[in-house]
């Protein structure tokens, strides 16, 4: 049979892609539960690591179950809140309802709309509040999360992700503990612009400690990662900002 | 050639790493921990050993002048399906995680085509299927040496358990690819040096 056919060449391919698109769409859909499994567990420590429950290794040494127990003992209220600050909706604790990462990609098309959205806020039972935000970096999307103290505007701790930034340079935003130290005591200032800023050349500092305020350094060699994590924490604190402003009044 | 050789070849006398110097790139990468290594090599054997056996046995009707992306379709095929696996099992979820892009880029790990195009689409279905796991096989193992030394020295510990004393300072060099590419240049000497065919006059 002659292989080199122009209609032989054509039927053979299509037929080797639609085999290899069937293998891949039904094995994909046959672990997508336990793949989002995982993806909830890491979701839910990586909360728990930016409210200071322990460090990332920790709840990846522990195992799911265990990190879904801790949450479940952890956490205070689950809720979403739209652009008034006003909540929407509960998030069901017992299942373990958190955000996915899909369902964040959703949520930040609003957020750059300025309107629509229903933000995740999670509160604990010591009074930290965790939020999410989500961004584009240099070569993919940038994710974290934030804690905040009771006052509603001093950092308790941050946790960041990434999926494919720059091993080394862009990739430190989740790599460096330091980088993710600096957030610790510093404030988001709600209501003004910029509501947080990952400052280059130096965040203003004194005695070499840095000043509370709502800078930090930029990390060296990630220019375009920090500008992508500066404009995602903006964009989504910005859109909390009536949560955390009705937050505060009521409180004094 | 023989099966034996077919299977201990690429295992030291034409490792591809260190003789054919292919797949350089992702050994300096993936190195750095024992269990990542380890993950890596298993993948790798995975996609080669069962690209290798899918190709080989339609190689006679594959069409010439798309051969290659018939290839590049099949290899494709397999490191997603790898990827998927690994993303499903807590116990690789994070090493997954860890490895992140580099399961992906087995797909351009010259390995992989190489073995293909050199061995697979030429012999029968059998030879091929052990020919591409020899061939992961003997880049496995090249990984876990180098890998050996950069987690015992610079992280004091192997496969996450720590061996080194307490007190044992880490070595921030042997973490940073450059090390890799030292310790490789090491292990490519003493093969030479057991491998006297293998120098230059």
């Amino acid at each position: 049979m002659n292989t080199n056919n122009n209609l032989y060449t054509v039927v053979y391919t299509t037929i080797i892609v639609v085999i290899v698109a069937a293998v891949l769409a039904f094995v994909s859909q046959s672990l997508k539960s336990r793949q989002d499994a995982n993806e909830k567990a890491e979701t839910i420590s990586q909360m728990l690591t930016a409210g200071g429950f322990g460090n990332k290794a920790e709840f990846q040494a522990m195992g799911n179950a265990k990190v879904l127990e801790t949450y479940g003992n952890e956490v205070e209220a689950a809720f979403t809140v739209d652009a008034a600050g006003a909540k929407v909706a509960d998030l069901d604790i017992a299942a373990r309802e958190v955000f996915s990462r899909s369902q964040l990609k959703a949520q930040n098309y609003k957020v750059k709309a300025g309107e629509g959205y229903a933000l995740p806020v999670f509160i604990f039972k010591n009074g930290i509040t965790v939020v999410p935000v989500y961004g584009a970096g240099l070569w993919g999307p940038v994710w974290g999360y934030i804690a905040f103290e009771q006052d509603g505007k001093t950092i308790h701790g941050a946790y960041f992700d990434h999926e494919s930034e720059t091993a080394g340079l862009g990739a430190r935003i989740k790599d460096d503990p330091a980088f993710q130290a600096e957030f610790v005591g510093e404030q988001a200032w709600f209501g003004e612009s910029p509501v947080f800023a990952i400052v280059k050349g130096g965040a203003p500092a004194e005695d070499g400690k840095s000043l509370v305020d709502n800078k930090i350094d930029a990390i060296t060699g990630a220019t375009m990662t920090s500008q992508g994590l500066d404009a995602a924490i903006n964009a989504w604190l910005g859109a909390y900002a009536a949560y955390f402003g009705t937050a505060k009044a009521v409180e004094e | 050639m023989k099966l034996k050789e077919t299977i201990l070849d690429p295992i030291f006398k034409s490792n591809p790493i260190t003789v054919l110097v292919l797949g350089i790139c992702s050994s300096l990468a993936v190195t750095v921990t024992m269990k990542g290594a380890l993950v890596m090599a298993l993948s790798v054997m995975a996609v080669c050993g069962i690209s290798s056996l899918i190709l080989s046995t339609l190689r006679n009707t594959i069409p010439g002048r798309v051969r290659i992306i018939v290839q590049l379709v099949v290899v494709a095929m397999m490191v997603i399906l790898v990827d998927q696996i690994l993303k499903s099992f807590e116990a690789t979820y994070p090493i997954d995680k860890q490895l992140s892009v580099y399961i992906s880029l087995i797909i351009t790990n010259c390995i992989v085509m190489g073995r293909i195009e050199a061995f697979a689409l030429g012999n029968k279905p059998i030879p091929s299927m052990l020919d591409g796991l020899a061939n992961g096989a003997g880049y496995g193992l090249v990984l876990l040496i180098v890998a050996f030394f950069r987690e015992l020295l610079g992280s004091g510990t192997l496969f996450g358990i720590q061996v080194m004393p307490a007190g044992y300072v880490t070595n921030n060099l042997v973490i940073l690819p450059p090390f890799a590419l030292i310790l490789l240049g090491c292990i490519v000497w003493v093969q030479r040096s057991i491998q006297k065919d293998l120098q230059e006059k």
